[in-house]
Protein backbone atom coordinates (compact mmCIF):
# COMPACT_ATOMS: atom_id res chain seq x y z
CA UNK A 1 0.00 0.00 0.00
CA UNK A 2 0.84 3.48 -0.63
CA UNK A 3 0.07 6.87 0.28
CA UNK A 4 -1.86 9.23 -2.55
CA UNK A 5 -2.14 12.67 -2.19
CA UNK A 6 -5.03 14.47 -4.22
CA UNK A 7 -6.17 18.11 -4.50
CA UNK A 8 -8.49 17.21 -7.76
CA UNK A 9 -10.72 15.63 -5.72
CA UNK A 10 -11.70 18.78 -3.67
CA UNK A 11 -15.34 19.49 -4.62
CA UNK A 12 -16.28 16.07 -3.55
CA UNK A 13 -14.66 16.17 -0.33
CA UNK A 14 -16.51 19.56 0.03
CA UNK A 15 -19.39 17.20 -0.29
CA UNK A 16 -17.88 14.99 2.10
CA UNK A 17 -17.48 17.64 4.89
CA UNK A 18 -20.98 19.29 4.31
CA UNK A 19 -22.59 15.12 4.70
CA UNK A 20 -20.68 14.90 8.08
CA UNK A 21 -21.89 18.28 9.27
CA UNK A 22 -25.66 17.71 8.23
CA UNK A 23 -25.62 14.13 9.56
CA UNK A 24 -24.58 15.81 12.98
CA UNK A 25 -26.99 18.61 12.60
CA UNK A 26 -29.89 16.20 12.20
CA UNK A 27 -28.66 13.61 14.85
CA UNK A 28 -28.78 17.05 17.26
CA UNK A 29 -32.25 18.06 16.10
CA UNK A 30 -33.81 14.64 16.83
CA UNK A 31 -32.17 14.39 20.11
CA UNK A 32 -29.26 11.31 19.63
CA UNK A 33 -26.42 12.42 21.93
CA UNK A 34 -22.99 11.76 19.83
CA UNK A 35 -21.12 9.50 22.03
CA UNK A 36 -17.24 9.69 21.03
CA UNK A 37 -15.64 6.26 21.30
CA UNK A 38 -12.16 4.70 21.70
CA UNK A 39 -10.04 3.84 18.76
CA UNK A 40 -8.24 1.14 20.66
CA UNK A 41 -9.65 -1.50 22.93
CA UNK A 42 -8.44 -4.19 24.95
CA UNK A 43 -11.53 -6.54 23.97
CA UNK A 44 -14.00 -7.14 21.01
CA UNK A 45 -17.51 -8.53 20.52
CA UNK A 46 -16.67 -12.12 18.77
CA UNK A 47 -17.61 -12.05 15.26
CA UNK A 48 -17.09 -14.78 12.66
CA UNK A 49 -17.12 -12.79 9.31
CA UNK A 50 -15.38 -9.37 10.17
CA UNK A 51 -11.28 -9.81 11.01
CA UNK A 52 -9.57 -7.53 13.34
CA UNK A 53 -6.34 -5.46 13.62
CA UNK A 54 -4.09 -6.23 16.60
CA UNK A 55 -1.05 -3.97 18.20
CA UNK A 56 0.39 -4.14 21.56
CA UNK A 57 0.25 -1.59 24.27
CA UNK A 58 4.06 -2.15 25.83
CA UNK A 59 5.86 -0.24 29.43
CA UNK A 60 8.77 -1.92 30.72
CA UNK A 61 8.20 -5.41 30.18
CA UNK A 62 4.91 -5.19 30.30
CA UNK A 63 2.76 -5.99 27.31
CA UNK A 64 -0.98 -5.88 26.33
CA UNK A 65 -3.17 -6.63 23.59
CA UNK A 66 -5.29 -4.16 22.03
CA UNK A 67 -7.34 -3.98 18.93
CA UNK A 68 -8.61 -1.27 16.84
CA UNK A 69 -12.24 -1.42 16.87
CA UNK A 70 -14.16 -2.72 14.04
CA UNK A 71 -17.77 -1.06 15.11
CA UNK A 72 -18.88 0.87 17.92
CA UNK A 73 -21.32 -2.17 18.66
CA UNK A 74 -19.76 -2.73 22.00
CA UNK A 75 -19.75 0.82 23.41
CA UNK A 76 -22.93 2.28 22.16
CA UNK A 77 -25.36 -1.13 23.62
CA UNK A 78 -23.21 -0.97 26.99
CA UNK A 79 -24.43 2.54 27.56
CA UNK A 80 -28.07 1.58 26.02
CA UNK A 81 -27.98 -1.35 28.66
CA UNK A 82 -27.24 1.97 31.22
CA UNK A 83 -30.01 4.07 30.05
CA UNK A 84 -28.29 6.59 27.56
CA UNK A 85 -31.20 6.59 25.28
CA UNK A 86 -31.50 7.71 21.53
CA UNK A 87 -27.37 7.72 20.60
CA UNK A 88 -24.73 7.96 17.47
CA UNK A 89 -21.35 7.44 16.58
CA UNK A 90 -19.64 9.51 13.46
CA UNK A 91 -16.35 8.49 13.48
CA UNK A 92 -13.71 5.39 12.00
CA UNK A 93 -14.29 1.93 11.99
CA UNK A 94 -11.35 -0.99 10.96
CA UNK A 95 -11.72 -4.26 9.46
CA UNK A 96 -8.70 -6.54 8.40
CA UNK A 97 -9.01 -8.97 5.45
CA UNK A 98 -10.92 -6.60 3.23
CA UNK A 99 -8.86 -5.29 0.59
CA UNK A 100 -9.49 -2.15 -0.74
CA UNK A 101 -12.12 -1.45 -3.51
CA UNK A 102 -13.98 1.09 -4.99
CA UNK A 103 -16.95 0.65 -2.15
CA UNK A 104 -14.96 -0.14 1.02
CA UNK A 105 -11.11 0.28 2.43
CA UNK A 106 -10.18 -1.34 5.81
CA UNK A 107 -10.34 1.96 7.17
CA UNK A 108 -13.55 3.69 6.61
CA UNK A 109 -16.64 5.82 8.24
CA UNK A 110 -19.38 4.35 10.20
CA UNK A 111 -22.15 6.04 10.99
CA UNK A 112 -24.08 3.85 13.80
CA UNK A 113 -27.36 5.29 15.80
CA UNK A 114 -29.80 3.66 18.09
CA UNK A 115 -33.38 4.75 18.22
CA UNK A 116 -35.33 3.37 21.65
CA UNK A 117 -38.82 2.12 21.65
CA UNK A 118 -39.44 1.56 17.38
CA UNK A 119 -38.78 -1.25 15.52
CA UNK A 120 -36.46 -1.41 12.43
CA UNK A 121 -39.92 -0.36 9.85
CA UNK A 122 -40.79 2.32 12.51
CA UNK A 123 -36.78 3.48 11.96
CA UNK A 124 -37.04 3.54 8.01
CA UNK A 125 -39.13 6.69 8.21
CA UNK A 126 -36.04 8.26 10.13
CA UNK A 127 -33.54 7.03 7.50
CA UNK A 128 -35.69 8.58 4.75
CA UNK A 129 -35.95 11.82 6.57
CA UNK A 130 -31.72 11.77 7.95
CA UNK A 131 -30.95 11.07 3.67
CA UNK A 132 -33.75 13.44 2.50
CA UNK A 133 -31.92 16.58 5.25
CA UNK A 134 -28.52 15.63 3.76
CA UNK A 135 -29.84 15.91 0.24
CA UNK A 136 -30.83 19.46 1.11
CA UNK A 137 -28.10 20.50 2.94
CA UNK A 138 -25.60 19.67 0.23
CA UNK A 139 -27.87 20.67 -2.77
CA UNK A 140 -26.16 24.69 -2.52
CA UNK A 141 -22.72 22.86 -2.84
CA UNK A 142 -23.11 20.74 -5.89
CA UNK A 143 -21.58 21.13 -9.17
CA UNK A 144 -23.31 20.06 -12.38
CA UNK A 145 -21.28 16.62 -12.65
CA UNK A 146 -22.41 16.21 -9.15
CA UNK A 147 -25.67 16.26 -9.27
CA UNK A 148 -27.82 13.16 -9.11
CA UNK A 149 -31.39 11.86 -10.07
CA UNK A 150 -32.37 9.65 -6.80
CA UNK A 151 -35.07 10.94 -4.61
CA UNK A 152 -35.99 10.45 -1.24
CA UNK A 153 -39.32 10.79 -0.36
CA UNK A 154 -40.50 7.42 -0.05
CA UNK A 155 -38.20 3.61 -0.19
CA UNK A 156 -39.16 1.25 -3.24
CA UNK A 157 -39.94 -1.78 -0.60
CA UNK A 158 -39.45 -5.55 -1.43
CA UNK A 159 -39.51 -7.94 1.27
CA UNK A 160 -36.35 -10.37 0.89
CA UNK A 161 -38.97 -13.51 -0.44
CA UNK A 162 -40.08 -10.90 -2.85
CA UNK A 163 -37.09 -9.63 -4.24
CA UNK A 164 -35.84 -13.40 -4.66
CA UNK A 165 -38.64 -13.90 -6.57
CA UNK A 166 -38.91 -11.15 -8.53
CA UNK A 167 -35.42 -10.94 -9.92
CA UNK A 168 -33.73 -14.65 -9.01
CA UNK A 169 -36.65 -16.45 -9.90
CA UNK A 170 -36.59 -18.33 -6.60
CA UNK A 171 -40.01 -18.71 -4.78
CA UNK A 172 -41.11 -18.67 -1.28
CA UNK A 173 -40.93 -22.40 -0.31
CA UNK A 174 -37.49 -22.54 -1.74
CA UNK A 175 -35.76 -19.52 -0.31
CA UNK A 176 -36.96 -20.79 3.40
CA UNK A 177 -36.37 -24.38 2.74
CA UNK A 178 -32.60 -24.77 2.79
CA UNK A 179 -32.92 -28.56 0.55
CA UNK A 180 -34.89 -26.33 -1.78
CA UNK A 181 -33.01 -23.31 -1.78
CA UNK A 182 -29.55 -25.51 -2.31
CA UNK A 183 -30.95 -27.47 -5.31
CA UNK A 184 -32.40 -24.33 -6.72
CA UNK A 185 -28.96 -22.77 -7.01
CA UNK A 186 -27.37 -25.80 -8.47
CA UNK A 187 -29.73 -25.73 -11.13
CA UNK A 188 -28.37 -22.06 -11.62
CA UNK A 189 -25.14 -23.02 -12.05
CA UNK A 190 -24.06 -22.13 -8.31
CA UNK A 191 -21.15 -23.99 -6.57
CA UNK A 192 -22.66 -25.95 -3.52
CA UNK A 193 -20.44 -28.01 -2.65
CA UNK A 194 -18.50 -27.49 1.19
CA UNK A 195 -20.90 -24.18 1.16
CA UNK A 196 -24.17 -23.01 3.47
CA UNK A 197 -27.27 -21.73 3.31
CA UNK A 198 -25.77 -18.33 4.18
CA UNK A 199 -22.95 -18.26 1.51
CA UNK A 200 -25.43 -19.07 -1.26
CA UNK A 201 -27.70 -16.47 -0.23
CA UNK A 202 -25.36 -13.83 -0.11
CA UNK A 203 -23.83 -15.41 -3.85
CA UNK A 204 -27.50 -15.08 -5.32
CA UNK A 205 -28.12 -12.09 -3.43
CA UNK A 206 -24.91 -10.24 -4.64
CA UNK A 207 -24.96 -11.98 -8.36
CA UNK A 208 -28.79 -11.51 -9.10
CA UNK A 209 -30.27 -9.05 -6.72
CA UNK A 210 -28.34 -6.15 -6.13
CA UNK A 211 -27.49 -4.47 -9.16
CA UNK A 212 -31.37 -4.27 -9.60
CA UNK A 213 -31.86 -2.00 -5.89
CA UNK A 214 -32.19 1.60 -5.77
CA UNK A 215 -31.93 2.01 -10.08
CA UNK A 216 -35.68 3.42 -10.43
CA UNK A 217 -35.43 6.46 -9.02
CA UNK A 218 -35.55 6.04 -5.01
CA UNK A 219 -33.40 4.01 -2.60
CA UNK A 220 -34.48 0.19 -2.33
CA UNK A 221 -35.66 -1.06 1.03
CA UNK A 222 -35.17 -5.07 1.37
CA UNK A 223 -36.92 -6.10 4.72
CA UNK A 224 -37.27 -9.72 6.73
CA UNK A 225 -33.96 -11.52 6.18
CA UNK A 226 -34.41 -15.57 6.38
CA UNK A 227 -33.08 -16.17 10.09
CA UNK A 228 -30.07 -17.81 8.89
CA UNK A 229 -29.20 -14.03 8.04
CA UNK A 230 -30.62 -12.92 11.09
CA UNK A 231 -27.43 -11.89 13.08
CA UNK A 232 -28.32 -9.66 16.15
CA UNK A 233 -31.65 -9.14 14.80
CA UNK A 234 -35.06 -10.19 16.92
CA UNK A 235 -36.93 -12.93 14.93
CA UNK A 236 -40.79 -11.84 13.22
CA UNK A 237 -43.46 -14.16 14.44
CA UNK A 238 -43.67 -16.09 11.38
CA UNK A 239 -40.48 -17.84 12.88
CA UNK A 240 -38.79 -17.58 9.36
CA UNK A 241 -37.44 -14.34 9.18
CA UNK A 242 -36.01 -11.34 11.27
CA UNK A 243 -36.71 -7.76 11.75
CA UNK A 244 -33.70 -6.96 9.46
CA UNK A 245 -33.43 -4.70 6.85
CA UNK A 246 -30.82 -3.61 4.67
CA UNK A 247 -31.12 -0.54 1.61
CA UNK A 248 -29.80 -0.05 -1.74
CA UNK A 249 -29.09 2.84 -3.91
CA UNK A 250 -27.83 2.02 -7.65
CA UNK A 251 -27.06 -0.98 -6.78
CA UNK A 252 -25.08 -0.64 -4.03
CA UNK A 253 -25.81 -1.54 -0.31
CA UNK A 254 -25.54 1.53 1.89
CA UNK A 255 -26.59 0.62 5.18
CA UNK A 256 -29.20 -1.33 7.32
CA UNK A 257 -30.64 -1.49 10.64
CA UNK A 258 -32.82 -3.90 12.29
CA UNK A 259 -34.43 -4.60 15.59
CA UNK A 260 -32.18 -5.82 18.10
CA UNK A 261 -32.03 -8.63 19.76
CA UNK A 262 -32.47 -8.53 23.32
CA UNK A 263 -32.83 -11.88 24.80
CA UNK A 264 -30.22 -12.43 26.85
CA UNK A 265 -29.92 -16.43 26.66
CA UNK A 266 -30.04 -15.85 22.59
CA UNK A 267 -27.21 -13.50 22.61
CA UNK A 268 -25.16 -15.87 24.55
CA UNK A 269 -25.90 -18.84 22.59
CA UNK A 270 -24.83 -16.59 19.46
CA UNK A 271 -21.64 -15.34 21.00
CA UNK A 272 -20.34 -18.91 21.78
CA UNK A 273 -21.04 -20.44 18.06
CA UNK A 274 -19.13 -17.64 17.05
CA UNK A 275 -16.27 -17.31 19.38
CA UNK A 276 -16.25 -20.91 17.96
CA UNK A 277 -16.13 -20.63 14.24
CA UNK A 278 -13.35 -17.65 14.64
CA UNK A 279 -11.29 -20.48 16.27
CA UNK A 280 -12.22 -22.99 13.56
CA UNK A 281 -11.63 -20.43 10.90
CA UNK A 282 -8.34 -19.61 12.49
CA UNK A 283 -9.08 -16.13 13.09
CA UNK A 284 -6.98 -13.81 15.51
CA UNK A 285 -7.78 -14.90 19.06
CA UNK A 286 -9.09 -11.73 20.51
CA UNK A 287 -9.88 -10.68 24.54
CA UNK A 288 -13.71 -11.19 24.67
CA UNK A 289 -15.31 -8.30 26.42
CA UNK A 290 -16.96 -9.68 29.34
CA UNK A 291 -18.35 -6.53 30.41
CA UNK A 292 -20.24 -6.54 27.54
CA UNK A 293 -21.84 -9.60 28.25
CA UNK A 294 -22.50 -8.93 31.86
CA UNK A 295 -24.28 -5.20 30.72
CA UNK A 296 -26.91 -7.37 28.33
CA UNK A 297 -28.06 -9.35 31.23
CA UNK A 298 -29.16 -6.34 32.52
CA UNK A 299 -31.20 -5.89 29.68
CA UNK A 300 -30.50 -4.23 26.28
CA UNK A 301 -34.04 -1.90 25.85
CA UNK A 302 -35.64 -2.28 23.32
CA UNK A 303 -34.71 -0.42 20.29
CA UNK A 304 -33.39 -0.27 17.10
CA UNK A 305 -29.62 0.07 15.27
CA UNK A 306 -28.90 1.29 12.07
CA UNK A 307 -25.46 1.53 10.55
CA UNK A 308 -24.65 3.19 7.43
CA UNK A 309 -21.71 3.28 5.63
CA UNK A 310 -20.44 7.17 5.35
CA UNK A 311 -17.95 6.94 2.55
CA UNK A 312 -20.98 5.13 0.04
CA UNK A 313 -23.52 7.57 1.22
CA UNK A 314 -21.17 10.44 0.31
CA UNK A 315 -20.46 8.32 -3.30
CA UNK A 316 -23.97 8.78 -4.08
CA UNK A 317 -23.98 12.10 -2.69
CA UNK A 318 -21.51 13.48 -4.94
CA UNK A 319 -22.30 10.82 -7.44
CA UNK A 320 -18.84 9.67 -8.36
CA UNK A 321 -18.29 5.60 -8.10
CA UNK A 322 -15.39 5.21 -5.71
CA UNK A 323 -14.41 6.28 -2.87
CA UNK A 324 -10.63 6.98 -3.55
CA UNK A 325 -12.63 10.10 -5.73
CA UNK A 326 -13.75 11.35 -2.48
CA UNK A 327 -11.09 11.99 -0.73
CA UNK A 328 -7.52 13.90 -0.51
CA UNK A 329 -5.70 11.37 1.07
CA UNK A 330 -6.05 7.72 -0.17
CA UNK A 331 -4.32 4.55 1.01
CA UNK A 332 -4.33 2.18 -1.85
CA UNK B 1 -3.85 -23.89 -11.30
CA UNK B 2 -6.22 -23.13 -8.44
CA UNK B 3 -6.88 -20.32 -6.45
CA UNK B 4 -8.65 -18.94 -3.90
CA UNK B 5 -11.38 -16.58 -5.64
CA UNK B 6 -9.95 -14.04 -3.46
CA UNK B 7 -6.84 -13.36 -5.49
CA UNK B 8 -8.94 -13.43 -8.96
CA UNK B 9 -7.66 -10.50 -11.25
CA UNK B 10 -8.62 -8.63 -14.06
CA UNK B 11 -7.13 -10.73 -17.55
CA UNK B 12 -7.45 -13.89 -15.28
CA UNK B 13 -8.89 -16.93 -17.47
CA UNK B 14 -11.85 -19.23 -15.66
CA UNK B 15 -14.37 -22.18 -16.73
CA UNK B 16 -17.67 -20.11 -15.96
CA UNK B 17 -20.70 -22.07 -17.15
CA UNK B 18 -19.14 -24.48 -19.73
CA UNK B 19 -17.27 -21.55 -21.48
CA UNK B 20 -14.21 -19.98 -21.01
CA UNK B 21 -14.33 -16.43 -19.57
CA UNK B 22 -11.87 -13.80 -18.99
CA UNK B 23 -12.11 -11.34 -15.59
CA UNK B 24 -12.57 -7.93 -16.79
CA UNK B 25 -13.34 -6.80 -12.80
CA UNK B 26 -12.83 -8.64 -9.84
CA UNK B 27 -13.69 -6.56 -6.86
CA UNK B 28 -13.91 -7.77 -2.89
CA UNK B 29 -17.25 -7.09 -1.04
CA UNK B 30 -18.17 -8.02 2.16
CA UNK B 31 -21.65 -7.83 2.98
CA UNK B 32 -20.68 -7.48 6.43
CA UNK B 33 -22.98 -10.65 7.88
CA UNK B 34 -21.83 -13.90 6.00
CA UNK B 35 -18.65 -14.68 3.90
CA UNK B 36 -17.04 -11.90 1.59
CA UNK B 37 -17.18 -12.18 -2.00
CA UNK B 38 -15.50 -11.57 -4.62
CA UNK B 39 -18.22 -9.82 -7.09
CA UNK B 40 -16.65 -10.07 -10.65
CA UNK B 41 -17.82 -9.28 -14.30
CA UNK B 42 -16.56 -12.69 -16.75
CA UNK B 43 -16.45 -12.11 -20.76
CA UNK B 44 -17.46 -15.16 -22.43
CA UNK B 45 -14.44 -15.32 -24.94
CA UNK B 46 -16.94 -17.00 -27.57
CA UNK B 47 -20.30 -15.12 -27.02
CA UNK B 48 -18.38 -12.14 -26.10
CA UNK B 49 -21.29 -11.49 -23.78
CA UNK B 50 -20.31 -10.26 -20.26
CA UNK B 51 -21.92 -11.97 -17.12
CA UNK B 52 -21.86 -10.91 -13.54
CA UNK B 53 -20.64 -13.42 -10.95
CA UNK B 54 -19.74 -13.40 -7.09
CA UNK B 55 -17.76 -15.65 -5.85
CA UNK B 56 -17.14 -16.46 -2.49
CA UNK B 57 -13.91 -15.32 -1.55
CA UNK B 58 -12.13 -18.37 -0.30
CA UNK B 59 -13.57 -20.52 -3.00
CA UNK B 60 -11.08 -22.66 -4.78
CA UNK B 61 -11.39 -21.73 -8.55
CA UNK B 62 -9.35 -23.15 -11.52
CA UNK B 63 -7.33 -20.40 -13.39
CA UNK B 64 -6.64 -21.53 -16.97
CA UNK B 65 -3.51 -21.37 -18.85
CA UNK B 66 -4.71 -19.61 -21.68
CA UNK B 67 -2.07 -18.15 -24.44
CA UNK B 68 -2.49 -15.55 -26.74
CA UNK B 69 -0.48 -15.59 -29.78
CA UNK B 70 0.49 -13.51 -32.51
CA UNK B 71 -0.62 -14.75 -36.18
CA UNK B 72 -0.88 -13.49 -39.56
CA UNK B 73 -4.61 -13.33 -40.95
CA UNK B 74 -4.04 -15.30 -43.61
CA UNK B 75 -7.60 -15.10 -46.18
CA UNK B 76 -11.70 -16.83 -45.39
CA UNK B 77 -13.99 -19.20 -46.80
CA UNK B 78 -17.30 -19.02 -46.31
CA UNK B 79 -17.02 -20.67 -42.68
CA UNK B 80 -14.11 -20.37 -41.57
CA UNK B 81 -10.83 -17.72 -40.91
CA UNK B 82 -7.35 -18.80 -41.32
CA UNK B 83 -4.36 -17.67 -39.62
CA UNK B 84 -0.47 -18.91 -39.72
CA UNK B 85 1.82 -18.75 -36.98
CA UNK B 86 4.75 -17.04 -38.52
CA UNK B 87 7.23 -18.55 -36.43
CA UNK B 88 6.57 -22.06 -36.97
CA UNK B 89 4.29 -21.37 -40.50
CA UNK B 90 1.59 -23.89 -39.25
CA UNK B 91 -1.98 -22.79 -40.18
CA UNK B 92 -4.70 -22.86 -38.12
CA UNK B 93 -8.61 -22.18 -38.57
CA UNK B 94 -11.54 -20.70 -36.32
CA UNK B 95 -15.25 -20.68 -37.45
CA UNK B 96 -16.35 -17.02 -38.76
CA UNK B 97 -19.49 -18.06 -36.09
CA UNK B 98 -16.80 -18.43 -33.05
CA UNK B 99 -15.12 -15.18 -33.89
CA UNK B 100 -18.46 -13.06 -34.54
CA UNK B 101 -19.11 -9.57 -36.15
CA UNK B 102 -15.49 -8.45 -35.67
CA UNK B 103 -14.21 -10.37 -38.49
CA UNK B 104 -15.43 -7.65 -40.88
CA UNK B 105 -13.24 -5.31 -40.29
CA UNK B 106 -9.77 -8.43 -40.40
CA UNK B 107 -7.91 -7.34 -43.47
CA UNK B 108 -5.69 -10.01 -45.07
CA UNK B 109 -2.28 -9.64 -43.85
CA UNK B 110 -2.81 -8.23 -40.68
CA UNK B 111 -1.25 -9.57 -37.57
CA UNK B 112 -3.95 -10.73 -34.45
CA UNK B 113 -3.53 -12.37 -31.85
CA UNK B 114 -5.05 -15.68 -31.39
CA UNK B 115 -5.83 -17.32 -27.68
CA UNK B 116 -4.78 -20.65 -27.14
CA UNK B 117 -5.98 -23.37 -24.58
CA UNK B 118 -3.93 -26.98 -24.35
CA UNK B 119 -2.52 -25.95 -28.20
CA UNK B 120 -6.13 -25.56 -29.78
CA UNK B 121 -7.19 -21.49 -30.73
CA UNK B 122 -10.28 -20.53 -29.13
CA UNK B 123 -10.89 -17.07 -30.45
CA UNK B 124 -9.42 -14.05 -31.59
CA UNK B 125 -8.65 -11.26 -29.00
CA UNK B 126 -10.09 -8.06 -30.17
CA UNK B 127 -7.86 -5.67 -31.34
CA UNK B 128 -8.31 -2.26 -29.81
CA UNK B 129 -8.76 -0.61 -33.13
CA UNK B 130 -8.71 -1.62 -36.59
CA UNK B 131 -7.13 0.69 -39.50
CA UNK B 132 -8.81 0.88 -42.48
CA UNK B 133 -9.41 2.80 -45.77
CA UNK B 134 -12.76 3.82 -46.68
CA UNK B 135 -13.38 2.31 -50.69
CA UNK B 136 -16.65 4.08 -51.11
CA UNK B 137 -18.73 7.05 -49.56
CA UNK B 138 -21.09 9.34 -51.00
CA UNK B 139 -20.44 13.12 -50.86
CA UNK B 140 -22.66 14.68 -48.10
CA UNK B 141 -25.55 16.33 -49.53
CA UNK B 142 -24.82 19.86 -49.81
CA UNK B 143 -26.22 22.08 -46.80
CA UNK B 144 -26.27 19.00 -44.56
CA UNK B 145 -24.87 21.02 -41.82
CA UNK B 146 -26.07 19.16 -38.50
CA UNK B 147 -23.44 18.62 -36.11
CA UNK B 148 -22.85 15.27 -35.31
CA UNK B 149 -24.91 13.96 -38.93
CA UNK B 150 -23.61 11.09 -40.26
CA UNK B 151 -22.93 8.75 -43.39
CA UNK B 152 -22.32 4.90 -44.25
CA UNK B 153 -18.97 4.53 -46.09
CA UNK B 154 -17.37 1.06 -46.90
CA UNK B 155 -14.16 0.19 -45.78
CA UNK B 156 -11.39 -2.06 -47.46
CA UNK B 157 -12.44 -5.38 -46.16
CA UNK B 158 -16.57 -4.61 -47.44
CA UNK B 159 -17.59 -3.87 -44.26
CA UNK B 160 -19.75 -0.91 -43.75
CA UNK B 161 -19.18 1.77 -40.66
CA UNK B 162 -21.00 5.10 -40.32
CA UNK B 163 -18.90 8.06 -40.09
CA UNK B 164 -19.06 11.99 -39.64
CA UNK B 165 -19.88 13.32 -43.35
CA UNK B 166 -16.36 15.46 -43.57
CA UNK B 167 -14.53 11.46 -44.39
CA UNK B 168 -14.01 11.36 -47.45
CA UNK B 169 -13.09 8.03 -49.92
CA UNK B 170 -9.42 7.19 -49.59
CA UNK B 171 -8.61 8.33 -46.20
CA UNK B 172 -7.98 5.87 -43.27
CA UNK B 173 -10.08 5.81 -40.68
CA UNK B 174 -9.83 3.80 -37.04
CA UNK B 175 -12.63 1.87 -35.77
CA UNK B 176 -13.43 -0.37 -32.66
CA UNK B 177 -14.12 -3.61 -34.45
CA UNK B 178 -16.36 -4.59 -31.01
CA UNK B 179 -18.35 -1.98 -31.32
CA UNK B 180 -18.64 -1.27 -35.16
CA UNK B 181 -17.97 2.48 -34.49
CA UNK B 182 -15.42 5.02 -36.11
CA UNK B 183 -13.23 6.29 -33.82
CA UNK B 184 -11.31 9.08 -35.99
CA UNK B 185 -9.42 9.70 -38.82
CA UNK B 186 -5.71 7.97 -39.28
Amino acid sequence: MKINTTVKNLDNYKIYLQVEKAIHEFMEKNNYLKIDIPVLSPALIPESYLEIFETDFKFLDKKEKLYLTPSPEIFLKRLLVAGIGNCYYLGRAYRNSEPNSDWHNPEFTMLEFYKVGVNYLELADEVLNLLQYIKDQISKIKTAKQKSEILFQKWEKYSVAQAFEKFAGITKTELFSEKLFFKKAEEKGYNINKTTYEDIFSQILATEIEPKLGVNGYPTLLYDYPKQMASLAKLNNDSLTAQRCEFYINGLEVGGFCTELNDYKQQEERFESEIKKRKKNKMINHSIDKGFIEALKYGLPNCTGAGIGFERLVMIMANVKSIDKLKLINIS
Amino acid sequence: MRISAGNLKKGDFVNFQDGICQVQKADFYSPGKGSALMKSRLKNLITAKNVEYAYKSNEQVEVLDVVSVEMQYIYKDNENLYFMDERTFEQTSLPISVVGDISRFFKEGEKMFVYMFDDKPLTIRPPMSVRLKITQADDAAKGDTVSGAKKPVTVETGATVMVPIFVKVGETISINPETGEYTGRV
